[in-house]
């Protein structure tokens, strides 16, 4: 049996986003089988990478409890869609880097959480160069 | 191969590779050892201190008492000695005779030898028991041997009382927040910090922060306007602040100094002198000197230079856009140069270790305004207008807890026969795409 994972897919896969556009996609777990899940959640979020302690912030949070009685089923694909902000852009710098992705967590009743994560580019910002 | 629970990490900032619970667990620890220690205290404050001061004075009954002896206890402590008044009473309750040494219900003592005096003197002695000059005392109808000759408490003991709820407060609110974010992932705890910011009422830039998120409100910017164009821009950092900033580090600094100079000079002096302290004092007597220079300078600066104002067409700026911009330079001076120009940064700040480091990086400089060779006279400022392009694609600023990018024009000056001068004036960059005018 394979390792159990989370799969996304954005429609419209690869292109630029831009700021108050609708991003539309889906999930779908693998080799969960139903009744192993406790809760879902899907974030879209930005996060910073580069030389700076990462701050990282939730545009778009949804969660899923089993235990709140949320209909979860594993086996089929799940839908999301958010309307994204107008900032901040996704940035490639120097020092200072901003990415935006698409990240589902899942948790099992048994063993660690999935985590399935996909980047898209909110913006169309030029990359830094040192001055 | 990943181990499936790390209970120790070594990566820098948040970015860590140990386990969260294990680190949750160990801050509720944390947070639950101040609770315990700050209630164990309050309890113990209360029963030592409250309840027996309350008895004294609702519950012990009034009597009355002569004084057969009075003196001053002393206390030996690290600090020295501490003095407390003391009496010795005789007082007859139901035909019984009690003798007890007493004050107040806590035996409390001071440094100040001249206050228990003070005491000591508001109550006289009876050496004749013919005569007995009788003071009011209350005594515990529990135990009748348990007396005192004053009522009331000390309103500084109410002082101690912070310690504990120093201790349960920052335990309380640690563990409360431990608790709420017991089990969250950090997505989930991101949603919930992102909920409680958007409920902040006096948070004045909401409205621009709900439109653009962790860009900067720049609404000190646009709070004044200007006389040729639509706003005046603040300066970054005033130069008298800069000024009165490097005399407060050139003070202290040299003040520090001098004191090991005068003891070297001293030696030196005096035929004996200490080559390894005079060694060890010439880089700390270098910096001193470079602080002096660079108060001269700054000085130089601050009184010699006059106020320069950059005045723009419209603000937030917008990549890809144009503006007016109107720059001004008072004073009297031969300037060989001044330059504007559009200066991007970017700011990164981080632990390492116990310190707090922040790195900036110049990401962006171009230049959009020079004039050589010219001379500005006072009571007749220099003036001047030139365009403004806002190069398309640039990212807007941005601010986060660690990580910030900033714009600024930076106003450069090359006078002849003076030092040298930079003047920063911070802009707003809003996302070209998406902007909604307000």
């Amino acid at each position: 049996m394979n390792n159990p994972s989370v799969t996304i897919r954005l429609d419209d896969n690869g292109r630029v986003y831009r700021p108050g556009e609708t991003l539309l996609g889906e999930y779908q777990l693998q080799s969960v089988m139903p009744g192993d899940v406790k809760a879902i959640e899907v974030s879209v979020l930005w996060y910073s990478e580069g030389k700076g302690d990462e701050d990282m912030a939730v545009h778009e949070f949804r969660r899923l409890s089993a235990e709140d009685g949320d209909w979860i089923d594993p086996t089929r694909p799940a839908r999301f869609d958010t309307i994204l902000p107008n900032s901040p852009l996704s940035y490639d710098g120097v020092i200072v880097k901003i990415r935006w992705c698409v990240r589902v967590r899942v948790f099992l009743h048994r063993g660690k959480d999935l985590v399935g994560q996909k980047a898209f580019q909110l913006g169309d910002v030029s990359a830094a160069k040192v001055s | 191969m990943a181990r499936s629970f790390r209970y120790y990490g070594k990566k820098r900032g948040n970015r860590r590779t140990g386990s969260s619970t294990l680190g949750s667990a160990g801050e509720m620890l944390f947070y639950a050892v101040f609770l315990l220690f700050g209630c164990v205290s309050a309890v113990a404050l209360f029963y030592l201190l409250v309840i027996p001061q309350w008895r004294v004075s609702n519950e012990f009954v009034e009597h009355t008492c002569i004084v057969l002896q009075k003196r001053i206890a002393e206390e030996k402590d690290q600090d020295g000695t501490l003095y407390r008044p003391e009496f010795r009473i005789k007082y007859e309750i139901d035909g019984v005779e009690y003798f007890a040494w007493t004050y107040g219900i806590h035996k409390v003592s001071s440094s100040s030898r001249k206050n228990s005096q003070k005491i000591l003197g508001r109550f006289t002695e009876t050496k004749d028991p013919e005569h007995p000059i009788e003071y009011p005392c209350w005594y515990d109808p529990l135990n009748p041997e348990k007396v005192v000759l004053v009522r009331g408490g000390n309103w500084w003991m109410w002082l101690i009382a912070i310690v504990p709820v120093s201790f349960i407060l920052i335990g309380g609110i640690g563990l409360i927040y431990r608790v709420l974010h017991w089990g969250k992932s950090a997505e989930h705890q991101a949603a919930m910090a992102r909920h409680a910011t958007r409920g902040d009422l006096f948070d004045t830039g909401n409205k621009a922060a709900g439109q653009f998120p962790n860009v900067p409100p720049g609404a000190d910017i646009t709070n004044s306007p200007g006389t040729r164009l639509a706003f005046r821009l603040p300066i970054g950092a005033s130069p008298g602040w800069k000024l009165f900033g490097i005399l407060l580090a050139c003070v202290l600094w040299n003040g520090i100094v001098s004191v090991f100079v005068v003891f070297v000079a001293k030696d030196h002096l005096g035929g004996n002198p200490d080559w390894v302290l005079t060694l060890f004092l010439l880089p700390f007597v270098v910096v001193g000197i470079a602080l002096i220079v660079c108060f001269i300078r700054q000085l130089l600066l601050t009184t010699g230079v006059g106020p320069t104002m950059v005045e723009i067409s419209d603000h937030p700026l917008v990549p890809g856009r144009q503006y007016r911009l109107f720059v001004s330079q008072a004073g009297r001076l031969v300037m060989n140069s001044l330059c504007v120009s559009l200066v991007c940064e970017e700011k990164a700040t981080y632990r390492q270790g116990t310190d707090t480091r922040t790195e900036t990086k110049k990401v962006h400089d171009r230049e959009v305004y020079r004039r050589d060779g010219f001379e500005v006279r006072r009571g007749l400022p220099f003036e001047d207008e030139c365009e403004l392009l806002v190069p398309e694609g640039a990212m807007h600023s941005f601010k986060s807890d660690h990580n910030e990018i900033h714009w600024k024009l930076v106003v450069a000056g090359d006078v002849a026969v003076w030092p040298n001068y930079k003047r920063d004036f911070p802009v707003v960059i809003h996302p070209a795409v998406g902007r909604t005018d307000t």
